[in-house]
């Protein structure tokens, strides 16, 4: 078996507006970054789908989904209005069982989630709808730990990247989070979206220029100043681990699509291992 | 029709150990009990709903987090599986619960005519929040009368913790002058822990209660200080102190819960009943009563 591999690594939001952002006309530049990046996705012919959501909550460590199909239809806490979010995920749970073995060995506390009903978060859903609409290509999901700071995060990056390799898998791995996160905390009108607050405008690009450059290390460094300075989507640590994965030194994301979802900030970064 | 009133308010933390330690048929997981005095302080509670025969219990609930204002649920029924998300090995409930639509519709009323952001939940896919769901129970497992479930809308952790307790008077105000005019015999809920460091392992058997401890000595005496005003009937010194108690214990009253019902009850000066205290994952839990029915305080006597 030759070694396993990871082939792209995406950065995506996860709020749900974009999934209904065709009919309600609105975030279009957003959809058409998401849809490119489903088109790339698909073209490397993944064996799995590597998500790390932000919204996927944990307190009792690092947790892993082991369920074999997650399915059932999600409701969102705040946007419920929008629509339902059907789901149905085929899981990797041999290669989720080893990420969770090694992120254990690194000295992680993990658990593994298996429970007919449990609720697959609204990240990990919009991101399968833009990136594997019909669920062909099997998933690994891992939980966003609370506690986990942005060392915790990279090391349980590394750990993914070390299951992916053992199992010879082509893997696309999906940090799913927002950038900053400053909600408009009125009702808006969703055609006029606009961040809620320009300095939060301001950071987001700028991290966004360092990830173009090749310059992740960098984007390490100032995170926590970012996450204090924009209420960045639980600090913002996605990152971490999408690096933690990738490597420093290797990263580097090309932006595919980036703007304001309810004044917060979002955006399609693909990291193309392969080139 | 009569006014309403508000007939009691009650401290109702939600950690879902309480029910996986009760063993309800509603929910999946078994255990061997643990957590028996906050359970047994919860079963005092009940006691004391029966015999008050409330119309509606009303909750108000940090697990149902909402950035766009203060949300009202507005089906006439909720009905489902609720499994949850942070401790999915403990619980996983089958809830149904009827909705006080009249109520639900006034409460959207005042509190937009009090100027803040709300809106009605209405999508019947809507998955009820765990914390919701563990203070009702806990208070009324029959589910036989009629509930009213708000959001926490999340100012407090957005702009400041002054700014969100000034939302959340101000919505308890709403809600009081709500009840009021539906002429409602109405039971508060504040589904809040005290003080919240809690441990990130869980032993073996999660209810192993030779690991149950407090966080800390700390948040111990925190909480107690706050009990003891809350003993005391120095209400209004609770709502002075709270920001403090949040910043000092990283409190899950900072969602705004206490803050709301306190101020629907009028910050009345009256010695809550402190039924049972004891830690979850090392969080402080309390179950507290407020019986207004010895003072016949109308809804909103402070609004």
């Amino acid at each position: 078996m030759s070694p396993g591999k990871i082939s792209k690594a995406y950065l995506v939001p996860g709020l749900p507006h974009l999934v209904f952002g065709k009919k309600l006309q609105a975030w279009t530049e957003l959809v058409r970054g998401y849809e490119q990046a489903g088109d790339n996705c698909r073209k490397s012919k993944p064996d799995v789908l590597v998500t790390y959501s932000t919204q996927w909550i944990s307190v009792l460590g690092h947790s892993f989904q082991t369920h074999p199909n997650p399915s059932g239809i999600h409701v969102d806490e705040n946007w419920y209005d929008l629509g339902d979010l059907p789901f149905s995920a085929k899981v990797d749970v041999d290669l989720t069982k080893q990420m969770a073995s090694k992120a254990a060995g690194k000295g992680l506390a993990t658990k593994l989630i298996n429970f007919d009903g449990f609720p697959l978060d609204t990240g990990t859903i919009v991101a399968q709808h833009f990136l594997n609409a019909d669920g062909s290509v099997p998933v690994a999901v891992l939980s966003s730990n609370v506690y986990a700071n942005a060392a915790d995060s990279m090391k349980l990056g590394a750990a993914v990247s070390e299951a992916i390799q053992e199992s010879g898998r082509n893997a696309v791995l999906v940090a799913c989070t927002g950038m900053s996160g400053r909600f408009h905390t009125t009702e808006i009108d969703f055609k006029k979206d606009e961040f809620s607050n320009a300095a939060d405008d301001q950071w987001n690009r700028r991290l966004l220029k360092m990830m173009e450059a090749g310059k992740c290390g960098e984007v390490l460094d100032v995170m926590g100043d970012f996450a204090a300075n924009t209420m960045a989507d639980m600090q913002f640590k996605a990152f971490a681990w999408l690096i933690g994965a990738l490597g420093v030194a290797k990263a580097r994301g090309k932006v595919l699509a980036y703007g304001p979802i309810y004044g917060t900030g979002a955006a399609v970064v693909e990291f193309d291992n392969a080139s | 029709m009569a006014e309403g009133k508000i007939l009691a308010g009650f401290l109702a933390p939600h950690p879902p150990h309480i029910v996986y330690g009760e063993n309800p048929e509603r929910n999946i997981p078994r255990s061997t009990g643990g957590w028996e005095v906050l359970r047994w302080g919860y079963e005092n509670c009940r006691e004391k709903i029966k015999k008050l025969r409330p119309d509606v219990i009303i909750v108000h609930s940090p697990h149902w987090m909402t950035v766009v204002g203060h949300h009202f649920t507005y089906l006439p029924r909720l009905k489902g599986l609720s499994v949850d998300p942070i401790f999915p090995h403990l619980f996983r409930y089958q809830y149904d619960m009827k909705i006080d639509m009249e109520l639900a519709e006034a409460c959207f009323e005042e509190t937009r005519a009090a100027g803040l952001t709300t809106k009605k939940m209405t999508n019947p896919n809507f998955r009820v929040d765990y914390g919701t769901i563990v203070s009702l129970h806990m208070l009324n497992p029959d589910w036989d009368i009629p509930v009213l479930s708000i959001s926490a809308n999340n100012s407090p952790y957005f702009f400041s913790t002054k700014v969100g307790q000034e939302q959340m008077v101000q919505l308890g105000q709403a809600t009081a002058r709500a009840i009021k005019k539906t002429g409602r015999r109405a039971v508060l809920a504040a589904s809040n822990t005290l003080s919240h460091l809690h441990f990130d392992r869980e032993p073996d058997l999660p209810e192993d209660m030779g690991r149950e401890h407090i966080y800390n000595n700390d948040q111990y005496r925190w909480d107690m200080r706050l009990l003891g005003l809350i003993r005391a009937g120095r209400t209004r010194e609770v709502m002075q102190i709270l920001p403090e108690f949040i910043d000092k214990t990283a409190s899950e009253v900072k969602a705004g819960s206490l803050a709301w019902m306190l101020s629907a009850m009028g910050v009345p000066e009256v010695p809550g009943k402190v039924h049972g205290y004891w830690s979850v994952i090392g969080t402080g839990n309390a179950v507290v009563e407020w019986d207004l029915t010895q003072q016949a305080v109308p809804a909103g006597a402070s609004a």
